[in-house]
């Protein structure tokens, strides 16, 4: 009998984070709390706000106004008044405010916590400046910088669009804030990532990158949450008994995992995932407690990967071995002078007067000398797919690698902007390359991988 | 239960405008023009046709009668053009509300229409809505004066036939 909670008539699990005003009025209105002479009330008190904000927005210059702004500037009166209903103890009262209260006071009281919300929401955003994390992800600096996240603020009007989010914000978070809108949603969002960047930081910024170096090469442009793969590679490295600290963990180590966990059914994994967690807070030295709530929270989703990657066998590709690219031998390739442009022109006129590919064959391999002026002839000459395919064929497994470096292939939209001669070259380049030996194939693309940039 | 502004905006103001508008009558009458009741309720329909058409929406009543008030005085209404006059410049007055993207305040607006229907138009609703509006319109929208013209000479023969 220590603990007697209050009975709420109204179910705080069916209102909605984003439209709570609407919501509340549903569930108040199911619930038998407001009757349809409340609701018909609560609308006409909306509407006679709504005139007055349009006739501001007009500024009194104009009697009419676009419905879809009139719209737009309702969700905004209905969010902010819903901003304040939140902050009541429960949807009860909310309901009896809802009855009772006056609609711009409530509206007002609500511009007041939005105004507070910013203020978080701003300095929070400082503080994920700060601890940001030291990554080449693309989508992660841009939506940290000023012309992400940052835009907010600029852009931000809690007058008429209270509950918009004018922001780009593409990075995904591991716990994604799904039911928040406006200054609710942006204030959500920076905590979460403040979380996830001081995780984060408690690695070595290269140790993570040779981690998402191991996952995907390019993982600069792809649409991954940094954090989700360092707490994964963390749980792995416990799981594996390493130390979590330089997330390495091996091939070998992985395998030898993935055959252990394998015997376990989903419950045993499970536990065993959750000690682990609790292992790697207890090394990371993890005393936050909103951290340690939001890993918990986080927790789930990587259970479930790990186990279906257990279960398929392919535990290898959610626990990665981390790769240092700098340490593999690179090759430095020089394509070599290009001939004299009068003797190239010469060259190129005499090839596209020429019937026979046979001589155009001759012709090329008695006066090219460099790698730089074949793959000129090749953009140059008009060359039929036949002639290119026979060029090839007398090139080396760099030089075709060099090629594929240089041209790659790109689908018909995206070689849209480029000449008829490159397109040519790439196409006759992929086929060329689809049917050599697979053997062959795998030497040249990893001499592609090893060939430094130009 | 979900919010309709427009109904719910429609059915309250109704009312508020119909004796808006015959209070009109007051002060047009000088000019031997008046409408009846039922006139007035069919303004409001053609005007909240006008809106819902032009996807506008509209919390006062106070478009009609400044139309009203502002053509009363025109050489070109008369007791039997009047009432479908008022129905044709409501019309013409949301459809440039939206072409001028809000640009120009109602007042403006309305002054700018009743200067071309008495002036360059000669009473013809046509070239108001189809020449002078839409020229008008143009000119907001390129960000020039709403009076702008490519022909000068033009405007001046204009200004003499005035007088």
């Amino acid at each position: 009998m220590s603990n007697i909670d209050k009975l709420h008539i109204i179910n705080s699990n069916n209102l909605s984070g984003k439209s709570y005003f609407t919501s509340i009025l549903q569930e108040a209105y199911n619930c038998g709390l407001l009757y349809d002479s409340d609701i018909e009330d609560i609308h006409l008190r909306c509407l006679e706000f709504l005139a007055c904000k349009s006739e501001r927005y007009n500024c009194g210059r104009s009697s009419s106004i676009r419905v879809e702004q009139a719209e737009s500037i309702m969700k905004s009166i209905f969010y902010t008044i819903g901003l304040y209903l939140k902050s009541l103890p429960d949807a009860d009262s909310a309901v009896s405010e809802l009855k009772t209260a006056i609609i711009t006071e409530m509206y007002e009281k609500g511009r007041r916590l939005i105004k507070t919300k910013l203020h978080t929401a701003k300095h929070l955003y400082i503080l994920v400046q700060e601890n940001k994390l030291d990554t080449i992800n693309y989508t992660y600096n841009a939506t940290v910088n000023d012309e992400g996240i940052g835009s907010f603020f600029k852009l931000y009007n809690p007058e008429y669009e209270a509950h918009e989010i004018p922001a780009s914000i593409d990075y995904q978070l591991c716990n994604p804030v799904n039911d928040l809108a406006g200054v609710e949603y942006i204030q959500k969002y920076l905590e979460n990532l403040l979380l996830e960047n001081e995780f984060c930081s408690r690695f070595n910024a290269e140790d993570i990158h040779h981690l998402l170096c191991s996952y995907d090469k390019g993982y600069k442009d792809l649409l991954i949450n940094i954090f989700e793969h360092v707490l994964t590679a963390a749980l792995g490295c416990v799981l594996a008994k390493r130390s979590v600290l330089k997330l390495d963990i091996t091939d070998k180590e992985i395998q030898r995992l993935s055959y252990e966990l394998s015997k376990d059914n989903d419950n045993t994994l499970a536990v065993r995932i959750s000690k682990a967690s609790e292992k790697v807070l207890e090394e990371l030295n993890v005393t936050n407690i909103s951290l340690r709530t939001y890993i918990e929270k986080s927790l789930p989703k990587i259970t479930v990967s790990i186990i279906h990657a257990v279960r398929i066998n392919t535990l290898g590709q959610t626990f990665v071995a981390p790769v240092n690219l700098n340490l593999k031998p690179k090759i430095q390739f020089l394509p070599g002078e290009k001939m004299d442009d009068k003797k190239y022109r010469k060259l190129i006129n005499e090839l596209l007067i020429c019937r026979y590919s046979s001589d155009k064959l001759a012709l090329i391999k008695e006066n090219v000398k460099s790698f730089s002026d074949m793959e000129d002839v090749l953009l140059d000459a008009h060359l039929s797919g036949e002639e290119i395919t026979s060029l090839f064929d007398i090139l080396g497994d760099v030089e075709i690698a060099a090629l594929i470096k240089r041209h790659p292939f790109k689908s018909d939209i995206q070689a849209v902007d480029l000449s008829e001669g490159e397109q040519a070259l790439q196409l006759s380049l992929k086929r060329y390359f689809d049917q050599l030996a697979t053997d062959r194939q795998e030497t040249i693309l990893e001499i592609v991988d090893r060939l430094i940039d130009d | 239960m979900s919010f309709e502004i427009i109904s719910m905006s429609s059915a309250l103001m109704e009312k508020q405008a119909v004796t808006e508008i015959e209070k009109c009558n007051d002060f047009t009458a000088q000019y031997g023009l008046t409408l009846s009741h039922q006139d007035v309720i069919e303004l409001i329909e053609t005007r909240n046709f006008a809106l819902k058409s032009n996807g506008r929406i509209e919390f006062g009543g106070g478009v009609i009668n400044k139309i009203i008030r502002e053509f009363c005085d025109s050489p070109y209404l008369t007791m039997d053009n009047y009432a479908e006059t008022i129905h044709d410049l409501t019309e013409i007055f949301y459809f440039y509300k939206n072409e001028t993207l809000d640009l120009i305040s109602d007042d403006e607006l309305i002054e700018f229409m009743k200067n071309r229907f008495d002036g360059r138009c000669q009473g013809s609703l046509e070239l108001l809505s189809g020449r002078e509006l839409e020229n008008m319109a143009r000119n907001l929208r390129y960000g020039y004066a709403p009076n702008y013209s490519v022909d000068p000479e033009r405007d001046k023969e204009d200004e003499n036939e005035q007088y």
